[in-house]
């Protein structure tokens, strides 16, 4: 099994390469190309059009887009992703320094959205052929239409307002001082073995995880549902009611473990779009992570980051599907044959 | 009995997770409840620790409870010596000497000397880091050091505004030896100052942690802890002030100030600051004709926009600069008389039925009600016969436009300006030499460009007012409103109001 795997990760990385590059290339042309002045932004407000022309000219910005992607490529390879504009910092820190935490939120928020969907896939699965079968359905699609920004909101103002029993401003509570040792703050709190701290830095992450587990989870139960009714035809579901097993055994043991296949691979594909949900959600919640760093930057026209975080949106999107894809070469032994 | 354990399981959980939650809630409520501390929720983090590195106003009062400026404002935003204790701008403007007190320590227990004051306003700003206050302290050509408090600034040219700029954005004095011994790099991310905090933890977009500094030369701090939580979102802010996480917030969307005024335990403020939003307007395209230039003013109806935008708590403006600041005319009134806008019109052939065609940018979420304010424009144009297309704009794309003479007739714009100096209102938005005035015209220009070089404090003044005039009445400026900074506060948290809209950390206590 793990040399199929060792060859997966091997094409993987070989097939990255490309995309990064386009990613990238694509990236810095529209970048370039929108109407902003990273000179003028540079600047103080004292600054004249002359100075602004002279910071134009030193920062490379009157060279044509072609010399300008292949001087930034060549820094980028030497992890040099540029200077922020608007913090006067190495880019490529900027993005290393907030990253961990909206990859911890990120996760969090699928192991919820995985928890919320698996429960619920299930539930709806069993109300199969039930009077409340249509009741299941259309809850399923109303979870479905509400994104993740509204459960931001409205979690908020039931938790954090009317009912505040939880915070949603930060990662931690003012009486604690953060330890930084991974930017994992959970891992950091108890690497340092502080378990209050530890539940202050989860009851902070709890709503905004929640958010956006809920949005996500809705597709995940709907496709759950839909692969049981698939497996639910085949013969060895009809074998196994015949040898008396319970229903309830046939469905967690026999058909659960066929039908999740399809829906880790939909986990994946909804990794990719639950790492950019976090941009809204972390705005609502002032997480400081990723996200934020990003509206930022789109606010001060800040090229260097948009382009840095941009492309780390990139590779951790490659990565989780990789890493989906070996998980999946790991559960289907059909695939590892081939 | 599988049932009944599920239940009991299921209760049981309820009833951990509501005590620990409670717990969590209790501990908040401790932290933020003490006597001596509290908690701030600010829009926008600093951009940098480096205080002379970057010109941001939303950090002054953050940078101000961590750094000294060599002079400071009082809350009217009259010039008070600070660090500097005497100071005397000479009559040609070439030369300040300036007398520092003698015991000031920087927060590692540094003695601050005019070795330092020189580092900040000489060494660093023609050094290799690049800093927003080399640009404005670009005329500076040396600084003598005559002893450990006595020093002499000579410029290259006259700096008429140079104590205001010891004031103003970026001019925080910072420790020579700890920069040099540690580099910028380390200063950034453990900086030191001589403010009455100093900083305890920080992290980029979520919460500045301060702690007050014992040792501080001036008035202590009544608060022992103050915490910055950086809420960007509005609605997040009001609800962290509502649900009691943090005891004052800012920038709150108008209609709940007025909704707290209402609520027991709150306050609420609308505070008119030195802010103004005005039209920045081009010399050319439909705007040559100063007739339609001068019709678009008179057909505004501000007070009606203070009153629909900002509770009528805006003041109505005549001129680019606000009340109370020296380059406000009192006795001037440009009034709002839409049938003399029509006049102005029918001058040049325009008129309801023939209206002229203009362009009109606005920002949408730069300022409060900013695209509300513009929609507004458009309709009061439209009834005297000027037919504005609106169009929504980035900031950051102002500069761009600007720059390639590809913004519209009309641009509503929003100037904050602290130091409430006239050259950093009209001086620099009417600036033809600068990247914020869309008006090119050199009949500004010429009037404007010698007052950066007078000295003479009265006659600079003066002659900012007359350039203030001069530009309302032949159309080139059109101011509108004086802005204002919206405050919810618990009602036992007192602070003290600047002008200029400061929040200072320092200047807060529990009544």
């Amino acid at each position: 099994m793990l040399p199929t795997v060792l060859s997966l990760l091997g094409r993987r990385l070989i097939a990255a390469i490309p995309i990064l590059l386009l990613v990238s290339a694509l990236l810095f042309c529209v970048l370039r190309v929108l109407p902003v002045d990273p000179a003028a932004m540079s600047l103080p407000p004292s600054a004249t059009i002359a100075e602004i022309e002279a910071q134009r000219r030193e920062m490379g910005l009157d060279r044509p887009l072609a010399l300008q992607y292949l001087i930034w490529l060549q820094r980028a390879l030497h992890g040099e992703f540029g200077r922020s504009i608007h913090y006067r910092r190495d880019a490529g820190a900027l993005v290393a320094e907030t990253l961990p935490a909206t990859l911890e939120l990120a996760l969090t928020a699928m192991a919820i959205a995985g928890t919320l969907g698996l429960c619920g896939g299930l539930f709806l699965f069993r109300l199969r052929g039930t009077p409340f079968e249509t009741l299941g359905d259309l809850s399923s699609m109303l979870l479905l239409s509400i994104p993740e920004f509204l459960w931001g909101l409205i979690l908020l103002f039931l938790f954090g307002v009317v009912l505040p029993l939880l915070p949603f401003t930060g990662r931690l509570s003012p009486s604690f001082m953060r330890p930084n040792i991974t930017g994992f703050l959970l891992l950091d709190t108890l690497l340092v073995w502080r378990p209050d701290m530890f539940w202050d830095a989860l009851t902070h992450m709890a709503l905004p995880a929640v958010a956006l587990g809920l949005a996500f989870s809705p597709m995940i139960m709907r496709v759950l549902r839909s692969s049981l009714f698939d497996v639910y035809v085949e013969d060895f579901i009809a074998q196994a009611r015949l040898r008396g097993i319970s229903e309830m055994r046939i469905l967690l043991a026999h058909a659960l473990k066929n039908a999740a296949l399809p829906t880790l691979t939909l986990a994946g594909v909804q990794f990719g779009f639950l790492f950019g949900g976090t941009l809204l959600v972390e705005i609502i919640y002032s997480y400081p992570g990723l996200g934020n760093l990003m509206v930022d930057a789109v606010r001060n026209a800040d090229l260097p980051i948009i382009q840095t975080a941009g492309l780390a949106y990139c590779v951790a999107v490659l990565l989780i599907n990789t890493a989906v894809d070996s998980l999946y070469l790991v559960l289907n032994p059909k695939l590892r044959e081939r | 009995m599988a049932l009944k354990l599920k239940r009991r399981s299921l209760l049981q959980m309820i009833a951990a997770s509501a005590t620990a939650a409670a717990g969590a809630s209790a501990r908040l409520g401790r932290a933020l409840a003490a006597d001596d501390a509290a908690a701030m929720g600010w829009p926008s983090d600093v951009p940098s620790w480096d205080p002379n590195q970057r010109f941001a106003p939303d950090a002054q009062p953050i940078f101000k409870a961590l750094f000294d400026q060599p002079l400071d404002q009082d809350p009217q935003l009259k010039l008070v010596p600070h660090l500097i204790k005497n100071w005397n701008l000479a009559q040609d403007g070439l030369t300040m000497e300036v007398e520092l007190r003698d015991d000031v320590l920087f927060h590692n227990g540094d003695k601050l000397t005019a070795e330092d004051f020189r580092y900040t306003f000489f060494e660093r700003t023609k050094g290799a880091v690049k800093l927003d206050t080399a640009n404005s302290w670009q005329k500076v050509q040396d600084i003598v050091i005559e002893s450990p408090t006595r020093a002499t600034m000579k410029f290259s040219a006259p700096h008429p505004t140079a104590p205001q700029w010891m004031a103003f954005l970026g001019s925080y004095v910072v420790p020579k030896a700890y920069l040099e011994r540690v580099g910028v790099e380390a200063f950034r991310q453990k900086p030191i100052g001589t403010g009455p905090y100093r900083l305890a933890e920080y992290e980029l977009n979520s919460r500045i942690v301060l702690e007050r500094n014992d040792r501080y030369w001036g008035e202590k701090p009544r608060l022992a802890r103050v915490t910055v939580q950086i809420i960007k979102d509005p609605s997040a802010r009001v609800a962290a002030i509502q649900s009691g996480q943090v005891d004052c917030t800012v920038n709150v969307p108008v209609r709940e100030v007025m909704r707290f005024a209402k609520e027991p335990g709150f306050a609420a403020e609308l505070n008119p600051i030195t802010r103004v939003i005005l039209l920045q307007v081009r010399n050319d395209l439909a705007f040559a004709d100063q007739n339609v230039r001068l019709a678009a003013h008179h057909a505004i109806d501000k007070d009606a926009l203070s009153k629909a935008f900002y509770g009528g708590a805006a003041v109505s403006l005549s001129v680019v600069a606000t009340p109370g600041t020296p380059g406000y005319l009192p006795d001037f009134q440009f009034k709002y008389d839409p049938e003399l806008a029509k006049q102005y019109l029918a001058k040049s052939n325009y008129g309801p039925d023939k209206p002229v065609k203009i362009g009109f940018a606005a920002t949408n979420g730069q300022f409060p009600s900013d695209y509300d304010i513009a929609r507004a424009l458009v309709q009061m144009w439209k009834k005297v016969g000027i037919d504005a297309s609106l169009e929504v704009i980035e900031y950051a794309k102002y500069f761009e436009l600007n720059r390639g003479a590809r913004l519209p007739e009309a641009t509503l714009y929003s100037w904050d300006n602290a130091s409430g100096d006239p050259e950093i209102f009209a001086g620099y938005l009417l600036n033809p030499k600068m990247p914020f005035s869309a008006w090119k015209g050199m009949d500004v220009g010429d009037k404007l460009l010698p007052l950066f070089n007078l000295a003479d404090y009265d006659k600079r003044m003066q002659g900012y007012r007359e350039l203030n005039r001069f530009a309302v009445e032949t159309g080139a400026s059109i101011p509108l409103l004086q802005s204002v900074l919206t405050l919810v506060r618990k009602n036992n948290l007192a602070y003290t109001k600047y002008a200029n809209g400061w929040v200072l950390p320092q200047s807060m206590h529990w009544s």
